[in-house]
């Protein structure tokens, strides 16, 4: 760590032209019959595949789907790279290929160091052993030896604070006990290169701060390489100094990481403004709450006014309630583009019936700062209850206005009210 | 403080060579092969009546219905003057290191494809502890058949034979494990990818248990169709750890020498197509 930080920092991890193919339907016909069929029909008798169907009558069962597409990068020795993009962008299969479980269809992967890979909280746990026994063969399945577990034993117990359980199977821990031991776990990890996938999200808030923290630590106190793919931009802006946008499988854009993902975000601003549903199986949501539609719209005095701060923000929401009978409060969260949280807007509870329930709010014009915006809904019942949570279901971007102001530096706040003040000069002598 | 000239290299790349068998980072990781032995040990007998016992009832049962069944009832032939319990006693326990070992490799994708898709290691890591499990179980199972031969000597007049024919039972159990393991790696590799092959391995294990002389001596097939036993690998070695063990069975060095080739073979082979195809099948598992 020491001598190679003097020197400029070195590249840890080459990826060059990457690629990757998935074919959708063919390897699933999972049969030898038919793939004896093929390679019967194809190499030896030189006739076409009987099961590939000509241009003409395609089928969409059998397409080919490249989930990375001759993606090349470099990642520096130290740099905490942020890897964004929508769903099905490719995010995952490019974690997977550099942390060596899936292989690439096509290019090369060079890297110096130990990878560690975290895809998934408990990697190796098995719910009939013990923490300690689990503490081993999961600390041995992520890549530790002996001497690192040994060394970090009691550190881990610590951590986790399950030392009164220590000896139990852990099928019987509650599953905030599971996630403190396995996260602890990984935490102790010491590889070159980290790489985590968004799965860390999953936990609860406090979990997914430690993890935040700690992956902090790992990248800025220890200056290890960490790689990480979340869906939550601000935790991305928040822990990395570069970030990656992939596009369908195809790199977009690589840089700093502000910069990249104000990027992303104004790409997807069109989409995140407004999101609706038709049906109920494909719309966010579990067994009590779906949403079938939520939108945010500015009230623009004529269509071609910016979306500036002088605009009132009405976000209008639509969501399926599963049950009759239900007390339920609705709360608007507002975060800023550095996921910290401007205000929690709860309503009050009422009794609802099962059914669609509407609403809307509104943040009045000449409320918030200029900048990039997230809004969270949350909906619980009997008011502690949390139901569903929509994270980021929103995202916004306000422009500034100063007016008559001649002053352009970086309003500051995340917020730019106008309270009013109330001045009056009381004296005009100076003694 | 780690020195970053330590630090290994690796590459990742599209094609995976036949000839790719990393020894230096199997070896490695060889405390989870270590700590994955004793999980399946812990989770055998974790929650259970008997616990370990187990290890040894399944083989005194099967012994006590063969006898029944083949010995008493039927009345098949076992050759020799050897008392049928150790003759079936014996047959059982190197069988079932075999079928167990076969069977737990052959599941080695199946069965952790949650792991395997979500952490790299050696994937031969996992089929080599499924080996190592059943040869503890086996060594254990092997006690009991000196006791019972210990048993057998003294009060039964049976004579235990002492000499060269010892020696060679280490080397059948290596071969026996190391055939096990190949065609093991092979089906694993081969159910992967087709799902319906996996109800092929039960039937070709029971077939295979008729065409090794499990509960019959090779000395009792006619020799018109002894061809067809001899054919199996696995018919010389059962032969010879009885005459090992016993002191009566009928091989010949040459037949020996086939199985040996054989295990050669098969090894060889599937562990290059494991090379081969390891990386790949995590795409159709």
């Amino acid at each position: 760590m020491t001598s190679s930080k003097l020197i400029m920092a070195e590249n840890v991890i080459e990826v060059q032209n990457i690629s990757k193919l998935y074919k959708l339907g063919k390897i699933g016909s999972g049969s030898l019959r038919r793939d004896i069929n093929t390679w019967w029909k194809k190499s030896i008798i030189k006739k076409n595949d009987p099961y590939f169907l000509s241009e003409y009558e395609p089928d969409p069962s059998s397409l080919d789907l490249w989930a990375l597409k001759d993606v090349s990068f470099e990642v520096k020795e130290g740099d905490a790279l942020g890897i964004i993009g929508s769903n099905g962008s490719g995010k995952s299969t490019l974690l997977k290929i550099i942390s060596r479980i899936v292989q690439p269809t096509t290019g090369l992967v060079r890297g110096r160091g130990k990878v560690s890979s975290i895809l998934e909280v408990g990697t190796g746990f098995h719910g009939e052993l013990t923490g300690r026994e689990n503490i081993f063969i999961s600390g041995y399945t992520l890549g530790m030896n002996k001497q690192e577990i040994l060394q970090k034993f009691d550190e881990i117990v610590d951590f986790s604070g399950i030392e009164k359980f220590l000896d139990t199977p852990i099928k019987r821990y509650s599953s905030g006990m599971y996630v403190r031991l396995a996260f602890a776990v990984i935490a102790h990890l010491e590889p070159d290169i980290l790489i985590v996938d968004e799965v860390l999200a999953v936990g609860d808030a406090d979990f997914q701060k430690k993890c935040l923290g700690k992956m902090r630590d790992v990248s800025q106190k220890e200056g290890r390489t960490v790689l990480f793919v979340s869906h939550f931009t601000q935790a991305i802006n928040n822990l990395c100094t570069k970030a990656l946008w992939l596009k369908q499988g195809q790199l977009q854009e690589m840089g700093e990481c502000a910069a990249v993902v104000n990027k992303y975000l104004a790409s997807v601003q069109k989409f995140s403004l407004k999101q609706d549903w038709d049906t109920i199986n494909e719309a966010p949501g579990n067994d009590f709450i779906r949403f079938k539609k939520i939108e945010l719209v500015p009230h623009l005095p004529t269509p071609e006014h910016p979306l500036d701060i002088r605009v009132p923000l009405t976000i209008k929401f639509k969501f399926w309630n599963f049950t009759d009978d239900i007390s339920l409060a609705i709360g608007l969260h507002l975060f800023t583009f550095w996921g910290e949280c401007i205000f929690d807007n709860q309503s009050v509870s009422a009794t609802y019936n099962k059914g669609l329930i509407e609403g809307e709010c509104t943040i009045p014009a000449n409320f918030l700062n200029d900048g990039s915006y997230f809004v969270s809904i949350i909906i619980n019942r009997d008011t502690s209850i949390q139901l569903y949570y929509f994270e980021e279901c929103i995202a916004f971007e306000l422009e500034d206005y100063r007016g008559e102001i001649k002053w352009y530096g970086k309003w500051m706040g995340a917020v730019r009210p106008r309270f009013p003040f109330k001045i009056e000069q009381t004296s005009y002598s100076i003694a | 403080m780690l020195s970053s000239e330590k630090k290994t290299t690796w590459v990742i790349g599209a094609k995976s060579s036949y000839f790719d068998l990393n020894l230096k980072e199997l070896l490695s990781y060889y405390h989870l092969l270590f700590r994955l032995v004793k999980k399946e040990f812990l989770i055998n007998y974790q929650q259970t009546l008997l616990g370990p016992l187990w290890v040894l009832f399944q083989p005194v049962l099967t012994t006590v219905t063969y006898v029944f069944v083949f010995n008493k009832v039927i009345g098949v032939s076992i050759g020799g003057n050897l008392p049928p319990v150790l003759f079936y006693f014996s047959g059982i326990v190197l069988w079932n290191f075999f079928n167990e070992s076969f069977s737990a490799t052959a599941k080695t994708f199946r069965e952790n494809i949650h792991i395997f898709s979500k952490v790299y290691f050696p994937r031969l890591i996992v089929p080599l502890a499924a080996i190592i499990t059943q040869f503890l179980r086996f060594l254990i199972q092997v006690a009991l058949l000196i006791l019972l031969l210990s048993y057998f000597a003294i009060f039964g007049g049976f004579k235990i034979h002492l000499g060269w024919h010892l020696l060679a039972v280490p080397f059948v159990v290596l071969i026996v494990g190391l055939l096990s393991l190949s065609i093991g790696l092979f089906f694993s590799i081969v159910t992967a990818k087709y799902r319906d092959l996996s109800n092929f391995v039960d039937i070709f294990l029971r077939v295979l248990m008729f065409v090794t002389p499990v509960i019959y001596p090779l000395s009792t097939v006619k020799e018109s169709i002894r061809w067809i036993v001899q054919l199996n690998p696995l018919a010389p070695l059962f032969e010879l750890f009885r005459l090992g063990m016993l002191g009566e069975g009928t091989v010949s060095l040459f037949q020996i020498a086939y199985s040996v080739v054989f295990m050669c073979c098969s090894l060889t082979f599937t562990v290059l197509l494991f090379n081969k195809q390891g990386g790949k099948l995590i795409d159709v598992i």
